[in-house]
C-alpha cells in the first residue's frame, strides 16, 4: 500500500516534467515554422512581419491552420507547409504553440510612429470603438488587456504593424475569410484606412510584460457574433 | 492549260502519298473505333453495397478526386487547372449532374471514355490518363462508375480551357493521337496485381516516365524519370536500380505513408500519398512495391538539366562544406547519413542523385512538411533557407551535397537559384 502510494506520488511529480519534455520534443518537428515564427513561437526580431504564436488560444490557431489548408486564408508560404496535413496534426501544432508562454516584448516597429493626436484616435478606437459607425472596441472582444479570449480570440499585444494592416486589407477584400457571420470582415469595412494604420502602430507598441494569457472562456461576452467561433459564447 | 496538267501530274503522287500516310497513322491510333461512342448502350450494372465500396476504393487509389476537384471546390465537380505546353486545361465535372456532369452517360459510354479517351464531347486531352486506364478490367471500371453515380450531383461548370491554337481546337487532338497515341492491346491476364495497379489506376508513368516536349512518352522512357510536364518538379526513375535502397516492405510503407528513412515525399508525390495512396490496402501496396523493384533500369539519358539554359556550366562549390556543417549536419549528419525516423539521409537520396537539381534547390530554399496523416501522423519538417542564405550560398551548399553524397556533377549558379525564388504551389 505504502509502496503504491510512493509510486503514485513519484509518477504525479514526474508528470509535468514528462509533459514539458514531450512538448519540447514536438517542437523538433516544427523547424519549418521556427524560421519565421521563432523557436518558441515568439517571432523573429528584425524586419518583422510574421506574427508571434506563443500563447494564442489553440482554437484560434487551429482555425487559421485549417484556413490556410482549405483556402479561407491566403498565404502561399503557409499553404505550402500545411496543404497536405490532416486535422490531427494541425491540432498538435496549435496545442504546442498555445501552451508556450506569451511573448512579453512589443513589436519592432521600425520607423512607424504616431503623433499624439493619432495615438489618441487609435487608443480611443481600441478602447471604446466608434459607436456612431457600429464599430466595437477591440477590447470588447480581445479583452480589456488585449490578451485574447479562449477558445478562439487572439491577443493583439505587440503584433507587427505591417501584419495587422495586411490582415485588415485581407478582411476587406475577402482574401481572409472567417465562417459567416464574418465579424472581422464587417468591422474592417467600417474603419478608415488612416485609422487602421494608427491602430496597427498603436497595437505594435503594446508589450505584455506580465506574459498575460488569454482570458478564460466565458469570462466576458463579446458584443458581436463570430461564425469562426461557434463554440464560443457571443452576443446574438 | 498544259502547265496545269503538268502540275496535276506532279502533285497527284504527293497527295496520294500524304493520304496513305494519314490513313496509316489514323489506323495506328485505333482507326474509327475510338470515335464510335456507345451512346445507346442499355447495359446496367447492379449498384450493390459491395460494388459501391470497391468503386470508392478504386477511385481513391486512382486519385480521380485530386484532379477532378478545384481548390476548395466540390469533390469530383471538376475545375482544377493543369498547365501544359499548350496552355491551361481544366478538369471536368464527374458528378451525376445530367447537364454539367456525367449523369447522362451509360456505363459503356463511361468505359469508352476511360479506355479510348473520347467522350460525347469529343477527344479528351491526354492530361486525362486514358492510355493507362485502357488496361483496367471491366469489373473495375463498372465499380468506379457505380461509385461516381452515388455522389451528390453538382451543377458546377469548370472554367473553359485556355489553349493556344491549334490545341484549342478539339479536333486537332485527332492529329495529336495520330502522331503520338498507340493503343496497346490489354494484357491477356492481369496476373501481376502490382503491374496492374502501377500501369493502370496508379498511372505512375504520367509523372515518372521520360516525356518528349510534345508530352508524348519518349522511346524507352517507361518509368525512366524526368521533369514533370507543367510542373517544377523532377520525378525519379522507378526501377530496380533506383529503388535498391528499399526493401519491398519499406517501399510499400513509403507508398502509404510518404516517408521512409531514405527520404520523404514532397510536392506532387506528397499530394498523391495524401489524397490517394494512403488508402492502399497493405496487399496492394506490397504488390506495387514488388513490381516496381522488378522494373529493369533503363540506361540513363544524357539529358543535361538546366534551370537557366544560358548559365555557364561550372561548379560553384565555394564554402559549401562549411555551410553544410553549420546549417545541415545537425539533422542530416556529417556524412549525410541522416537520423533514423526523423531526418532523412542525403547520401544517395532522390534529390541528391537526380540529374535534375530542381527538387534539391526547392527543398533548400523553401523546406516543407511531408504529408501528415494516419500512416505518418507527426512528420518532421525541413526549414526554409531562403531568408538565411544568399543565392550564392544556396548554390554552393546544394552543389556540395549533390557531389559529395550523390556523386552527381552539379553546376548550380546563384542565377539558377534566383530563378527559383517564389514559392509555386505546383
Amino acid at each position: 500500500m505504502l509502496y503504491r502510494l510512493a509510486l503514485l506520488i513519484f509518477l504525479v511529480a514526474l508528470a509535468p516534467h514528462a509533459r514539458a519534455e514531450a512538448a519540447a520534443d514536438f517542437g523538433e518537428h516544427l523547424a519549418a515554422c521556427a524560421a519565421c515564427h521563432g523557436k518558441q513561437g515568439e517571432g523573429v526580431q528584425g524586419a518583422e512581419y510574421y506574427p508571434h504564436l506563443a500563447g494564442k488560444p489553440a482554437g484560434y490557431l487551429l482555425e487559421q491552420l485549417r484556413g490556410f489548408r482549405d483556402g479561407r486564408r491566403v498565404s502561399t508560404q503557409m499553404m505550402w507547409y500545411v496543404r497536405f496535413a490532416d486535422d490531427a496534426f494541425l491540432q498538435s501544432i496549435a496545442d504546442y504553440y498555445a501552451a508556450l508562454p506569451p511573448r512579453t516584448r512589443s513589436a519592432d516597429t521600425g520607423a512607424a510612429q504616431l503623433t499624439d493626436e493619432r495615438r489618441h484616435v487609435a487608443q480611443n478606437l481600441v478602447e471604446h470603438g466608434d459607436p456612431a459607425h457600429d464599430v466595437p472596441a477591440c477590447s470588447a472582444c480581445h479583452g480589456a488587456n488585449l490578451a485574447g479570449l479562449e477558445p478562439g480570440v487572439p491577443a493583439l499585444l505587440g503584433l507587427p504593424v505591417d501584419y495587422v494592416i495586411a490582415q485588415f486589407g485581407a478582411w476587406r477584400e475577402g482574401v481572409r475569410n472567417g465562417a459567416p457571420p464574418d465579424c472581422m470582415h464587417d468591422v474592417a469595412g467600417k474603419i478608415a484606412a488612416d485609422d487602421i494604420r494608427a491602430i496597427a502602430v498603436y497595437l505594435s507598441q503594446q508589450s505584455n510584460v506580465d506574459s498575460l494569457r488569454p482570458s478564460p472562456a466565458g469570462s466576458f461576452v463579446p458584443p458581436k457574433a463570430c461564425g469562426s467561433l461557434p463554440h464560443a459564447e457571443t452576443a446574438k | 492549260m498544259k502547265a496545269l496538267r503538268i502540275a496535276a501530274i506532279v502533285a497527284v503522287p504527293f497527295l496520294l502519298a500524304a493520304l496513305a500516310i494519314g490513313f496509316f497513322l489514323f489506323e495506328q491510333q485505333g482507326g474509327l473505333a475510338p470515335y464510335r461512342i456507345p451512346k445507346d448502350s442499355s447495359r446496367v450494372v447492379a449498384a450493390d453495397a459491395e460494388t459501391l465500396k470497391r468503386g470508392e476504393y478504386l477511385a481513391r487509389i486512382g486519385d480521380c478526386q485530386a484532379c477532378h476537384t478545384a481548390p476548395s471546390g466540390t469533390p469530383f465537380a471538376g475545375g482544377r487547372g493543369f498547365a501544359s505546353g499548350y496552355g491551361m486545361i481544366y478538369s471536368s465535372n464527374l458528378t451525376p449532374d445530367r447537364e454539367h456532369g456525367i449523369g447522362a452517360w451509360s456505363v459503356d459510354e463511361f468505359a469508352h471514355a476511360m479506355r479510348h479517351g473520347v467522350s460525347r464531347r469529343g477527344p479528351l486531352y491526354p492530361v486525362f490518363p486514358y492510355e493507362h486506364f485502357a488496361t483496367l478490367a471491366d469489373a473495375d471500371i463498372d465499380a468506379i462508375y457505380i461509385y461516381l453515380r452515388s455522389l451528390p450531383a453538382s451543377a458546377n461548370v469548370p472554367p473553359a480551357n485556355r489553349l493556344d491554337f491549334p490545341a484549342s481546337w478539339r479536333s486537332a487532338l485527332v492529329l495529336w493521337r495520330m502522331l503520338h497515341y498507340r493503343p496497346e492491346p490489354a494484357p491477356a491476364a492481369n496476373d501481376d496485381r502490382g503491374r496492374y495497379l502501377v500501369d493502370g489506376l496508379g498511372h505512375c508513368a504520367m509523372c515518372h516516365s521520360t516525356r518528349e516536349p510534345s508530352g508524348a512518352l519518349a522511346t524507352g522512357g517507361y518509368l525512366a524519370g524526368g521533369r514533370i510536364p507543367g510542373s517544377g518538379w523532377y520525378a525519379p526513375p522507378l526501377d530496380a536500380k533506383q529503388l535498391r535502397r528499399y526493401s519491398v516492405e519499406q517501399l510499400a510503407g513509403y507508398l502509404r505513408s510518404g516517408a521512409s528513412d531514405a527520404g520523404a515525399a514532397y510536392g506532387p508525390m506528397a499530394e498523391v500519398v495524401y489524397r490517394s495512396l494512403q488508402a492502399l490496402s497493405e496487399d496492394d501496396a506490397l504488390a506495387m512495391a514488388s513490381y516496381l523493384k522488378k522494373v529493369p533500369a533503363r540506361p540513363r539519358r544524357d539529358t543535361e538539366f538546366t534551370l537557366l539554359p544560358e548559365a555557364p556550366r561550372q561548379t560553384v562549390m565555394g564554402n559549401g562544406a562549411d555551410i553544410y556543417k553549420h546549417h545541415c549536419a545537425d539533422c542530416h549528419g556529417n556524412d549525410g547519413e541522416g537520423k533514423n525516423g526523423q531526418y532523412p539521409a542525403l547520401r544517395d537520396a532522390v534529390a541528391t542523385v537526380a540529374p535534375d537539381p530542381i527538387n534539391a534547390v526547392r527543398m533548400v530554399l523553401y523546406g516543407g512538411f511531408p504529408a501528415a496523416m494516419a500512416h505518418n501522423p507527426q512528420p518532421y519538417s525541413m526549414p526554409p533557407f531562403v531568408q538565411q542564405l544568399s543565392p550564392a550560398e544556396i548554390a554552393a551548399v546544394t552543389n556540395y551535397v549533390r557531389e559529395t553524397f550523390g556523386g552527381q556533377r552539379s553546376y548550380l549558379t546563384p542565377a539558377d537559384v534566383e530563378a527559383m525564388h517564389g514559392i509555386v504551389l505546383d
